[in-house]
């Protein structure tokens, strides 16, 4: 796995915390680009200066399912909160609906999460930003419904996203489409689009560090053949498999005990 | 080589360590402190359990265990000489049957449950090879 230097994460547990999947932060000592893999999940960061002048900004993401470039300048920071697939709600309320590949940014972002507007001043600390960010996403109640749906991402990760949602749904014991409606409603996105998420990180790994070919990959990771595999790969991270980028920061999005990944 | 552990994933080993106990008279030989995984006592060939998140960490995937859905094509059997016993020890700790004990041509009594996680289980009579 790799890291980029500057980032530090730590995980939570479901038994640790119910929203929060992840607490991260990230520091740039100069300018630059970098590549941000689609994971499916909301985020609410602070992105903030080592110049204390530079008045910090809010902002939300919506649940990614494109590869997407992210420019930064020297001393820029970020403070975030990931939050588990099933509870992006937390951030958008009903607007998860419409929140997909979205980014909130300022005003947009405070709309949101009204409550975090009053973080953004100059010379806040890192550890005022990490409180403030936990207490009111593990604040946030709850809608009912998240466990079944919480259940199905768990099996989603399990099997590297290569249940169908027929398979999905006689687990879960409901319809197919009360499954996806429940799905879509926390999540933000359709089972099938998280599912080729899960596959396509898994597919990742597998031609990066199982040490086979690109086919004997495409196999294991369940697609119809290496084209499949290759459209994916196109698709999610805007390269193909064989000339996958060397400073590549591949996250882990197994979504809960583990992982990493980079700040935008 | 030898075979040296057969690891069951599961949701939760500390339930599954404990209803193992309970079911099949087994005893835990080990348990990591952070309860994901452990070894239950079983001779040279251990029986092992490990939480299910720990597997993407290494680029793994499977069809997880569960009561709801069909069994995975694999099986553990424990041998004792009295079937009927077990067999209900283990319904009355929470299997559910499969097949009840019965004897079968070649000589031996078997009987089939699901355990907490809905895996197979044999229960049986040992065989008899020089029969």
């Amino acid at each position: 796995m790799r890291l980029p230097d500057g980032y530090q994460e730590r995980i939570y547990t479901p038994q640790q915390a119910r929203s929060l999947e992840a607490v991260w932060r990230h520091e740039e000592p100069q300018a630059g680009r970098s590549l941000i893999l689609p994971d499916g999940r909301c985020d609410v960061i602070v992105r903030y200066n080592a110049d204390l002048d530079v008045v910090p900004r809010l902002v939300v993401t919506g649940p990614a399912t494109q590869p997407y470039w992210v420019e930064f300048e020297s001393g820029d920071r970020w403070i975030g909160v990931r939050l588990r697939p099933e509870r992006g709600g937390v951030l958008w309320g009903d607007a998860l609906a419409r929140a997909k590949n979205q980014v909130a940014l300022e005003e947009e972002a405070e709309a949101l999460v009204p409550e975090l507007a009053g973080l953004c001043v100059a010379g806040v600390s890192a550890k005022d930003l990490r409180q403030a960010l936990v207490r009111f996403v593990e604040g946030r109640p709850l809608r009912p419904e998240g466990q079944r749906v919480g259940e199905t991402v768990r099996r989603l990760h399990l099997t590297g996203g290569r249940f169908s949602v027929t398979e999905l749904a006689a687990r879960a014991r409901c319809s197919t489409r009360h499954l996806n409606r429940m799905f879509v409603g926390k999540v933000g996105l359709s089972v099938k689009s998280y599912a080729s998420l899960v596959q396509f990180h898994r597919a990742l790994r597998l031609v990066c560090e199982a040490g086979g070919s690109l086919s004997d990959a495409a196999f294991e990771a369940g697609y119809a053949d290496q084209a499949h595999m290759t459209r994916a790969m196109r698709r999610f991270g805007g390269f193909v498999p064989s000339d996958i980028p060397d400073d590549l920061i591949r996250p882990d999005v197994s979504g809960g005990l583990w992982g990493n990944r980079v700040a935008r | 080589m030898k075979l040296g552990y057969a690891i069951i994933y599961v949701k939760n080993v500390l339930e599954t360590v404990t209803f193992y106990e309970t079911a099949f008279g087994l005893t835990q030989r080990f348990m990591h402190e952070s309860t994901l995984y452990a070894e239950m006592e079983t001779g040279d060939t251990v029986l092992s359990f490990s939480a299910e998140e720990v597997i993407e960490l290494d680029g793994l995937a499977f069809a997880p265990n569960e009561k709801s859905a069909i069994p995975a094509g694999w099986e553990i059997c424990f041998i004792t000489e009295d079937v009927q016993a077990a067999f209900e020890k283990a319904l009355a700790a929470g299997c559910a049957t499969v097949s009840k004990p019965h004897e079968v041509p070649w000589g031996q009594t078997i009987s089939y449950v699901r355990d907490l996680n809905g895996c197979l289980v044999e229960i049986a009579t040992p065989m008899n090879l020089e029969g």
